[in-house]
């Protein structure tokens, strides 16, 4: 059950409040939207809350990216090592990458420029927009929540800061992806060997080409959580703002001109 | 009697109102007033192609990310590992990013007015009442966080 249901009586709404989470549009910074598509493509498109296409795009670069070892190349580039990284590359696989990962840092700028634009006119309309949702299997609603508890979470385990602020589909998604990153990148048996001060074998048990997906997983979740917390925030606070304006502002109501008593 | 508070914006506020609606205060004695909090005036960042440039976050996050990858691909080769050498470089990124944006943000702040440090009043709360119920609808808005609370009785009818 919905407190309100769009009819299409707008044109534009603000905010889309469903059992899966809270969509709503915002104005974003297309640079800062543009570099997370270069960090990993689709995680822009994820930022703006195109679930589908980031999804699609990020499917596309982990297995392009596994079949030309390009993270290994990158590796042996930032070494300086460049004959080695040529070596590693696989040119079939590589040759497919560059268009897509190109248009995923031009396409997400482009939808950011054109979604700012879309949130404006959303915002000058104002009109009402579905608040509460509650279903047979998940409750979502509008309210306050901790940004810094949603980084916490995030740093202990990508995924959790959005499960925090009821971002359940994206935080299925990273889930499942986390736990293939550290299971085939041997990270925690790394993480024991370092508790145990043996680094040099850490470093050896390490898988490198599924290592380095890692901080763009970690960065991405902990930043998008961070920010939907805030933006989660803004939101409640615009929805109980509108309804008390609404409700609570009858033109019969007379200040009294008396002095405090009290 | 009129009651005057101030609240934060929170469901503490809409709870409270219930509360007094439920006792038996009419909602057309209920008056609300949703303030606009202290504009940031910073042209550099609150414009429409980039106002949640604002939060000092961003570049930090995205740098340490970028320093990050940098760091373990290079820490293979290092002594000390790319698990090491990974954080070390992401908690670098993640300061130098930092320190831009407050810098940024401090210097196109300057001279943008005094700031409070006090939680912000976002709601103002009228609740018109009789003598009897004062002191119900008194400690019922203290109790839901109200940030202040005044009375004012009228001088013509004596209410």
């Amino acid at each position: 059950m919905d407190d309100y249901s769009n009819r299409n009586m707008a044109r534009r709404y603000k905010a889309y409040v469903n059992l899966f989470g809270t969509t709503y549009l915002h104005p974003r910074n297309p640079y800062i939207i543009g570099w997370w598509s270069a960090a990993f493509p689709g995680f822009g498109h994820l930022l703006l809350g195109e679930y589908l296409r980031g999804f699609l795009l990020f499917l596309w670069e982990v297995f392009i990216n596994l079949n030309a070892n390009l993270n290994t190349a990158m590796i042996y580039s930032f070494q300086g090592k460049i004959g080695q990284a040529k070596q590693a590359l696989d040119t079939q696989w590589i040759l497919i990458c560059i268009p897509v990962y190109l248009f995923a840092i031009w396409d997400s700028y482009r939808a950011t420029v054109e979604l700012n634009k879309i949130y404006l006119l959303a915002k000058r309309e104002n009109h009402p927009y579905k608040s509460f949702s509650i279903g047979a299997f998940e409750i979502n609603y509008l309210d306050k929540r901790n940004p810094v508890m949603a980084v916490i979470w995030s740093l202990f385990m990508p995924g959790l800061g959005e499960l925090y602020i009821s971002r359940i589909v994206l935080a299925a998604f990273i889930f499942l992806w986390s736990a293939a990153f550290f299971y085939y990148s041997h990270f925690f048996q790394a993480v024991v060997l370092l508790f145990l001060g043996k680094i040099e074998q850490a470093t050896s048990v390490l898988n490198s080409e599924w290592l380095l997906f890692l901080p763009s997983l970690y960065g991405f979740s902990t930043y998008d959580a961070y920010m939907n917390a805030i933006e989660g925030n803004k939101l409640f606070e615009d929805d109980l703002k509108n309804y008390l304006i609404r409700e609570y502002q009858n033109p019969s109501f007379k200040i009294f001109k008396g002095n405090r008593v009290k | 009697m009129q009651i005057f508070s101030t609240f934060e914006q929170s469901q503490y506020l809409e709870l409270a109102i219930s509360l007094l609606e439920q006792k038996g205060i009419r909602k057309e004695n209920i008056y609300a007033v949703p303030l606009n909090g202290r504009k940031k005036n910073i042209p550099l960042f609150d414009t429409l192609r980039r106002s949640d440039g604002y939060s000092v976050s961003d570049i930090a996050i995205a740098l340490a990310t970028g320093f990050s990858v940098i760091g373990a691909s290079i820490g293979f080769t290092l002594a000390w590992g790319p698990i090491y050498w990974g954080l070390i470089a992401a908690l670098t990124g993640f300061v130098i990013g930092f320190l831009i944006k407050t810098g940024i943000i401090k210097w196109t702040e300057r001279g943008s007015g005094p700031k409070s440090r006090s939680r912000p009043a976002e709601v103002i709360l009228i609740i018109q009442c009789g003598p009897d119920q004062a002191k119900l609808v008194e400690d019922t808005l203290w109790e839901h966080l109200a940030l202040g609370v005044a009375m004012v009785r009228n001088d013509e009818t004596g209410d």
